[in-house]
């Protein structure tokens, strides 16, 4: 009897596991089959390198360019934010304030990275985006710029809180011996603490730019779509997920232009994929040591 | 005889409750007392309370005052304190970083050994002196971790030596180590009592009696005796320490 449920309980978590990565490479075969054939009637590096995405007119151009262009800026602007304040809240929440407030600081961030992402666009719209207008004297608030920040809102959870286990599980002897050498509690944080917990740190970050890279519903309400390569971050931008959401639904099922999405989600795949296997690099350096 | 450490009345307290009660006891400079006593009696509490290590438990507090060279230890700077009065774990516990680096890293950062070749020449010392030099002299850039538990314990002494400490704290040093580390460290200690003053808390009673000059012994956060380790041992004037130094409890 024993026997027979260890059978099933066996069989039954291995076709689990067969089952996503099925799902897996299903994704990614179908990703591939629509992107080549649009490849094969549009050039890669047409594609990649073209300045204009009009992907409707009657001589339709399908340069991807601006949408890369977009979607790096509004990245590295989030990043820029959201990169020093979540590891200072990291650190912060987890080597300086008192265990109880520490608690209560832990259950708001998770609270925030709890908040749907339409929500944040949408509180983004009517509060950030003319304040941004305002102060900067723009003719428009939906800028790249609004949307770096209300990215970086949402990076900070996932930062805040891979960093701030990495940091807490650097051992509790590594800071004592550098205490009892005499070495100031701050020295102690930035030389030993933050040394040791680096490769956590860097994957959290990794995380929290994979999070930036395919979020896609609050860029879209607040960068402003505009499709072309912006000069400065105070200027509207168009992402790639913005992109593929909007359009998706004005495409006939095959022709070209549904067939340019499938090749921008390619790209995409490409590049969260990457970012992620840098951070499975030094997850794994993390565990060795 | 002078004294180095000077203790009055010194209470400790976790939470309000009491682990070390009413405690006068001198380190004389030079020597390397020896404190013994059972699990919890409070000997690791009195070796924390040396350098001010219990200062970030927010739940610990003290009474009396200890005094170094007869400064109170409140009145000298904490991080000059710990330079000053150095400390080793049970645990060995190496920086995360090259053997090199786990050494130059203090004296680095206090600023008293900045170039190359005073660093260089420290670190072969201070090695020569654990003899470690012998065993690592050609892996200085290998981390640490890689070592084995005595040869670790011997670089922690390493680091400590390095910082140029006038009284060394050793909470039972040999705890998890083979009898043949632990001999060298013994060595090693009886070595160092020339220049540096030396408590050693230990749960071995048989290694106080081999290191160590005179032996404190504790129980329950009561110092109970204190004596010449060859009194100590051989006539103890109390019955407690009778009854833990031929094993009878503890
Ligand atoms: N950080 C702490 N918080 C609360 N109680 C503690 C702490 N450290 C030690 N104690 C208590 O203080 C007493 C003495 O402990 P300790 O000094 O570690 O003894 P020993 O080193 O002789 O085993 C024990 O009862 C222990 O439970
Ligand atoms: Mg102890």
């Amino acid at each position: 009897m024993k026997k027979v449920l260890n059978l099933i309980a066996e069989k039954i978590i291995f076709i689990c596991g067969i089952v996503s990565i099925i799902f897996v490479v299903l994704i990614f075969s179908f990703l591939l089959k629509e992107g080549f054939s649009f490849f094969k009637h549009f050039g890669v590096l047409k594609f990649i390198g073209g300045h204009f995405w009009y992907p409707s007119s009657d001589s339709a151009s399908f340069g991807v360019l601006p949408l890369i262009v977009g979607s790096v800026f509004v990245t590295i602007g989030a990043c820029t934010i959201a990169v020093p304040i979540g590891v200072m809240t990291a650190l912060f929440i987890s080597e300086i304030v008192p265990k109880y407030i520490r608690d209560i600081l832990k259950s708001l961030v998770e609270l925030m990275a709890a908040i749907p992402s339409v929500v944040v666009g949408f509180i983004g719209m009517t509060t950030l985006v003319p304040l941004v207008k305002s102060i900067f004297n723009l003719p428009t608030g939906l800028t790249a710029f609004s949307g770096s920040i209300m990215l970086a809102f949402m990076a900070i959870p996932t930062i805040v809180t891979i960093s701030e286990d990495a940091i807490r599980s650097v051992p509790y002897q590594y800071k004592q011996g550098a205490l009892a050498l005499g070495a100031t509690k701050w020295q102690t944080l930035r030389r030993i603490i933050l040394k040791a917990a680096m490769p956590g740190i860097i994957a959290a970050i990794m995380l929290g730019i994979g999070r930036v890279m395919g979020e896609t519903m609050a860029v879209m309400m607040i960068t402003g779509n505009a499709a072309h390569i912006p000069h400065s971050i105070f200027e509207p931008v168009r992402t790639m997920t913005a992109t593929i959401a909007a359009e998706m639904g004005e495409t006939v099922k095959g022709d070209m232009h549904y067939k340019s999405l499938f090749a921008i989600g390619l790209v995409l795949f490409l590049i969260t994929f990457f970012i992620n296997f840098i951070a499975d690099l030094f997850l794994g350096k993390n565990k060795n040591t | 005889m002078v004294d180095k450490i000077k203790i009055e009345n010194l209470s400790c307290y976790y939470n309000k409750k009491c682990v070390l009660e009413f405690l006068n006891l001198n380190v004389v400079k030079n020597e390397i007392l020896g404190v013994i006593g059972p699990a919890n009696s409070g000997k690791t509490t009195f070796l924390r309370t040396l350098n001010r290590m219990n200062d970030f438990d927010a739940t610990y507090s003290k009474k009396g005052s200890v005094y170094l060279d007869d400064d109170d230890i409140l009145d000298i700077d904490v991080e000059t304190l710990r330079r000053r009065v150095g400390m080793l774990f049970a645990m060995p516990i190496p920086l995360p970083m090259s053997i090199y680096d786990n050494i130059t890293y203090a004296p680095k950062r206090l600023g008293f050994v900045t170039k190359k070749i005073d660093l260089d020449n420290m670190v072969e010392s201070v090695l020569r002196n654990v003899s470690l030099w012998d065993e690592v002299k050609d892996r200085l850039c290998v981390s640490a971790v890689k070592m084995s538990g005595g040869q670790q314990q011997r670089l922690c002494i390493a680091r400590v030596l390095a910082i140029n400490p006038e009284v060394i704290l050793f909470d039972e040093p040999c705890s998890g180590l083979d009898p043949i580390s632990t001999a060298k460290i013994e060595e090693l200690m009886i070595g160092l009592k020339e220049k540096y003053t030396i408590v050693l808390v230990t749960n071995n009673v048989k290694q106080a009696s081999r290191v160590s000059d005179r032996t404190a012994f504790f129980l329950m956060g009561k110092l109970i005796e204190v004596d010449k380790t060859g009194k100590l041992f051989v006539s103890p004037k109390k019955k407690e320490t009778e009854d833990y130094i031929t094993g009878r409890f503890g």
